[in-house]
């Protein structure tokens, strides 16, 4: 029998409630949503980390983000993944990634791809920390005033203000458009290398992974989207000071909200993009008679916040429901629509069950485990999922910013336990919901109340952290520190 | 205090075969088996997994639960 060939699609920031086949009325995903309808889709997908640099070692090496050490950044060398055991298995691998810095080779995801384009080369800017993005270059003067006024909040609010206009007038003289202003090669391009690389095969089975950036911020969609949806009258200049002032943190959550429908549009034009691009996929593989052999998955490595809870973005600061809980749909040829809308299930078990799915054996070193037989059957096991993450940990290529307290969620169907560990370990600051009464995580359980539940799940999170502490793998953790030091000595 | 020293055999080949991945990187063999052995003893992620692991143990130990 012949083999199936797999494409996984994951979208940087595409959160669950703003696909249509989730249930957002915003008509955004057209062809997820008609992919979905032949798809298994799953209702309550929950990302093992968040975000992207915590996330990815769960979907590509089904590892939990901190298994190997906090202090272990990205796929170790010699790593076992999804790639490297298919192409292990025979199958041609590819991956095309849209400018993540944090999926690149110096963070191991290159290996078992013959084909690694990551983008990073290109003219695009590189993804920075928040902080970084909003710094400009200041003329020395500038700096003298900027540093005396910081005297006093007063005249350091007036300065921030004056500063903030003082740029917008700046980029008002330069006529950027869209395209210009973006920081990451679209979907389109992406879909442009992958329909060539598709092109350029035989026969063989192979491995495609695409990872699309178009909703991830500064949110500059093209303006093709933008038209599409009705919101041609967002020019770059209207964009461009969206994002400025969505990126200011000199100013409180109620002044942002104004513009914060704005800035969803802005968002939503770019999960448009990355469907439409999506589609095309789809019909190259449908024109190069791939797409009957092809297992398809479409996900996200977590998802982005609006002020929903006083943040912007996706920082691990907290891991609200905005954040962990993603679309899932998997569609494969034998298997007819379905919507599972048990578990949640935790990307921690797409790898092994992806794997599963077109009949390549899991390695024994993955922590997650095959759902296929299962799913095949319609059934989704309620399990709690686990999701950890070095708290504020916003610049991971910094060492000392990943020796931090972790961060972890526990959820389950109903319940969900965030722990909080506080930085000088004296004790805990723990979130716990009844997300059936309560989705919007808005009123946190008083201590005292379900406590068996409480307990349940902080069993679970027990458990975790002693399996992290007992089955660490030693070898992988030393290759991947030597890494670092060769990396940091080639500099 | 006195540092005290042991005396490994290694082989040669495997020896040659790592400095000539060195260069640059580690002043020499030692230094690169001292970092190695320095970074399994104080692993100090462990240590922050451990203090964690004896946060959650206090809470349940706090609800009754242990």
């Amino acid at each position: 029998m012949k083999k199936r060939s797999l494409v996984l699609v994951t979208v940087d920031c595409l959160r669950a409630d703003h696909v249509g086949f989730l249930g957002y009325s915003r008509p955004v995903t057209p062809a997820l949503d008609a992919l979905a309808e032949n798809s298994i889709v799953f209702s309550n997908a929950i990302v093992a980390g968040a975000p992207t640099y915590f996330s990815f070692p769960a979907i590509m090496a089904s590892r939990y983000p901190l298994a190997l050490g906090r202090d272990v950044l990205g796929i170790a060398p010699h790593e076992l993944t999804l790639a490297t055991s298919l192409r292990g298995a025979g199958y041609t691998t590819a991956a095309f990634l849209a400018g993540n810095p944090y999926l690149s080779t110096r963070s191991g995801y290159d290996q078992g791809f013959a084909t690694f384009r990551d983008f990073l080369e290109s003219s695009y800017a590189s993804e920075l920390p928040l902080g970084l993005q909003a710094a400009k270059p200041l003329s020395n003067l500038n700096r003298r005033i900027a540093a005396e006024s910081r005297r006093t909040d007063l005249t350091a609010a007036t300065y921030d203000e004056l500063y903030f206009w003082y740029c917008q007038w700046r980029s008002r003289r330069e006529n950027l458009s869209m395209d210009e202003l973006r920081r990451y090669p679209a979907a389109d391009v992406l879909v442009n290398h992958a329909h060539s690389w598709l092109s350029s095969l035989g026969g063989e089975p192979f491995f495609l992974w695409l990872h699309l950036m178009d909703p991830h911020h500064p949110y500059y969609p093209p303006s093709e989207a933008l038209s599409s949806l009705g919101l041609s009258r967002t020019t770059p200049l209207r964009a461009r000071f969206l994002n400025s002032f969505w990126n200011r943190f000199d100013i409180g959550a109620r002044r942002l909200q104004r513009y914060r429908d704005e800035i969803l549009s802005l968002y939503d034009a770019g999960i448009y993009w990355a469907d439409r691009q999506i589609s095309r996929l789809v019909q190259v593989l449908q024109q190069l008679q791939r797409w009957d052999e092809t297992v398809f998955v479409a996900t996200a490595d977590h998802g982005e916040e609006f002020l929903e809870h006083g943040n912007r973005y996706h920082s691990p600061t907290s891991l609200p429901e905005q954040l962990i809980h993603v679309p899932l749909l998997l569609r494969s040829p034998e298997l007819s629509g379905r919507h599972l809308s048990g578990g949640p299930f935790s990307l921690i078990h797409l790898a092994p069950t992806l794997l599963d799915a077109v009949g390549v054996e899991a390695p024994d070193r993955f922590q997650g485990r095959s759902y296929w037989r299962e799913i095949s059957a319609g059934n989704l096991p309620s399990e709690p999922a686990i999701v950890e993450c070095v708290g504020a940990c916003d610049n991971p290529f910094q060492p000392a910013d990943r020796m931090r307290p972790r961060l972890m969620a526990i959820r389950d169907a109903v319940y969900k336990l965030v722990v909080n560990f506080n930085g000088d370990f004296m004790g805990t600051t723990d979130s716990f919901f009844d997300l059936k009464n309560d989705p919007g995580e808005h009123s946190p359980l008083p201590d005292g109340v379900m406590p068996d539940e409480r307990a349940r799940l902080l069993q679970v999170a027990r458990a975790h952290l002693q399996a992290t502490q007992h089955n660490r793998n030693i070898e992988l953790r030393l290759l991947a520190h030597l890494r670092e030091i060769q990396q940091s000595s080639a500099k | 205090m006195r540092t005290q020293y042991r005396t490994f055999t290694l082989p040669e080949d495997l020896c040659a075969a790592a400095e000539k991945r060195l260069t640059g990187q580690f002043e020499n063999l030692e230094a690169l088996l001292s970092f190695l052995l320095q970074e399994i003893a104080k692993d100090e992620a462990g240590k922050l997994d451990l203090a964690e692991e004896q946060i959650i143990e206090q809470r349940l130990r706090d609800l009754g639960y242990i």
